[in-house]
């Protein structure tokens, strides 16, 4: 029996919705929402956690220090750190366009790294 | 380089200025021109690396450059003149504008009409009166940001942010993720200052500690911070003496609040409404002097970038209609008034002209009310925060309904029971 507490993010309230779980990890409770919205949303939270990951990437060759990035889909957000260390080593060397991936398959998660403005000097 | 008969002269092209700038181009003013000071379009919009743009105005979830590409675009394949590197120094009551530019040097002109879109800054330690020394390793949070995200600096390892607005929280998260330690987001109020979004992405997320009803009383350090006082504050928000503790930190970002721009504004003559820092408008948000208009976070500072570049639309609007005219014919001025629980309203005053959008703030965060505009418009809520701002769309039939005289309307939050 474990217990999870997650804040709705979905309207200005930010119920604390808290969820049980059995010994089988499924859900058994789910209480403190105050909407049907809410209680998707956490349910979708407590099973797989993703956030969308952006950062920068050194240049190399370029008079701009720094090049936008992020990934293309969300990623586990369990691998956010291990996601920025990933992208230290990175250099982005113009010309590159917005858009265009720099970095494929982010840790086996199938999320590209794409550039989100041009690199073109 | 010529530059007479402009239309439209927009000053600042972040998501407000090109918002205005396309807008006034797609009603019909043929000559369109964008100042911006810095070196390329898009103003703050380059520095927000992060996503979150445009859930509203695109439908999709961008980064801040994303975001301003989008609006780049469309200003270059709409002919928009653009000029770069330019600082304006003046505007006078007769829109006469004056600009240094890099590349075109001194100018000086009078466009038919101008959109104010210079965005906003941040309230810095000295407007705090933060006590202490004053060593380096102090920033604001948006200082910060543009050091970690554009020129590629950490600015220290072990940080404190005071405040918890939405740059605040970001910088949290971005810190956190470069390989700073994020020791504590300091907040005055019972309650967090930005988007429920961000406490949850940001803090709760990587686990960064947020106290609140807490504030910082003094900064130690000679030459470098070495650390940080923090006590708990009262309801009067006066710190409690018996409860400070000592944070160890080499850093401390500050996130207390976003100051409309407005020195331009002033010089020209503008009045501007002391609750929200921006000049007085009206529905087409013109200012007190005919032909100058303003949209975006110079007017208020909104949460969302997608509300910025629809109010900044509405000033694009009315510059394109007042460049074609030479005037905005209006009916009588109705003033709105702020009632219970209501910080600021904009636009100020409205015509019965056409259907308007309220934009508006509540002074406190409440539960279960009704948010009410004179008799003509009211509506339930489940709660109010000050930092989630508020839209009341109401259409030419509801504005009918008035008092034929009505001069005032009367917007205020009521409690339920």
């Amino acid at each position: 029996m474990a217990v999870e507490r997650i804040t709705c993010i979905g309207c200005p309230l930010g119920c604390q919705v808290t969820l049980e779980t059995n010994d089988r990890e499924e859900v058994v409770k789910i209480s403190g929402h105050r909407c049907k919205q809410g209680r998707r949303y956490v349910l979708e939270e407590h099973r797989n956690p993703v956030r969308v990951f952006t950062s920068t990437v050194l240049t190399e060759g370029s008079s701009q220090p720094l090049l936008p990035v992020r990934t293309n889909r969300p990623i586990p957000k369990t691998r956010l750190k291990e996601a920025a260390k990933a992208l230290a080593r990175a250099r982005a060397k113009p010309p590159i366009k917005a858009g265009q991936a720099i970095m494929t398959d982010l840790l086996d998660t199938g999320a590209d790294v794409i550039a989100t403005s041009d690199l073109l000097t | 380089m010529k530059l007479s008969d402009v239309d439209v002269a927009v000053i600042g092209s972040g998501p407000a200025g090109m918002a205005a700038a396309i807008k006034a181009r797609e009603e019909g003013a043929e000559s369109v021109v964008i100042l911006e000071r810095q070196e390329q379009l898009g103003g703050l919009l380059h520095q927000c690396i992060h996503n979150g743009f445009g859930l509203f105005y695109f439908g999709e979830d961008l980064t801040g450059p994303e975001y301003a590409r989008r609006f780049a675009e469309k200003v270059q394949d709409l002919g928009i003149r653009v000029l770069l590197e330019t600082m304006v120094t003046r505007i006078s009551p007769e829109r006469q504008i004056t600009a240094f530019s890099r590349h075109e040097g001194y100018l000086s002109f009078r466009p038919k009409s101008i959109v104010l879109a210079m965005g906003c800054r941040e309230r810095s330690r000295g407007q705090l009166n933060i006590p202490g020394t004053r060593p380096a390793g102090i920033f604001t949070a948006g200082t910060a940001q543009r050091l970690v995200n554009v020129e590629g600096f950490l600015p220290g390892g072990k940080v404190v942010i005071l405040g918890s607005g939405d740059v605040g929280l970001i910088m949290a998260r971005r810190l956190t993720l470069e390989g700073a330690e994020v020791k504590a987001v300091v907040e005055i109020l019972p309650y967090v200052g930005g988007l429920i979004r961000n406490e949850v992405q940001c803090l709760h997320d990587f686990q960064i500690p947020l106290l609140l009803e807490h504030t910082v009383t003094r900064i130690h350090g000679e030459r470098r911070v070495e650390g940080v006082t923090i006590a708990r504050v009262g309801k009067d928000k006066r710190p409690i003496p018996g409860t400070e503790q000592e944070v160890e930190c080499d850093t401390l970002l500050l996130s207390v609040g976003l100051i409309p721009e407005n020195e331009l504004s002033r010089l020209a003559g503008v009045e501007l409404d002391p609750l929200t820092g921006g000049p007085l408008v009206d529905e087409w948000r013109e200012t007190n002097i005919p032909g100058i208009f303003a949209g975006g976070n110079v007017v208020h500072v909104h949460d969302l970038v997608d509300n910025v570049s629809w109010e900044a639309e509405i000033a694009g609007a009315g510059a394109a209609r007042f460049a074609q005219r030479g005037r905005l014919e209006k009916k009588a001025k109705i003033i709105l008034k702020t009632g219970r629980n209501i910080r600021y309203i904009v636009p100020q005053s409205i015509s019965r002209e056409t259907g308007v959008t309220l934009y508006l703030r509540v002074r406190e965060m409440e539960e279960k009310v009704r948010l009410k505009v004179g008799d003509i418009f009211s509506q339930a809520l489940r709660v109010v925060k000050p930092s989630e701002m508020l839209k009341v769309e109401l259409s030419p039939a509801q504005l009918a309904r008035l008092d034929e005289d009505a001069r005032e309307i009367l917007v205020e939050c009521e409690r339920r029971s």
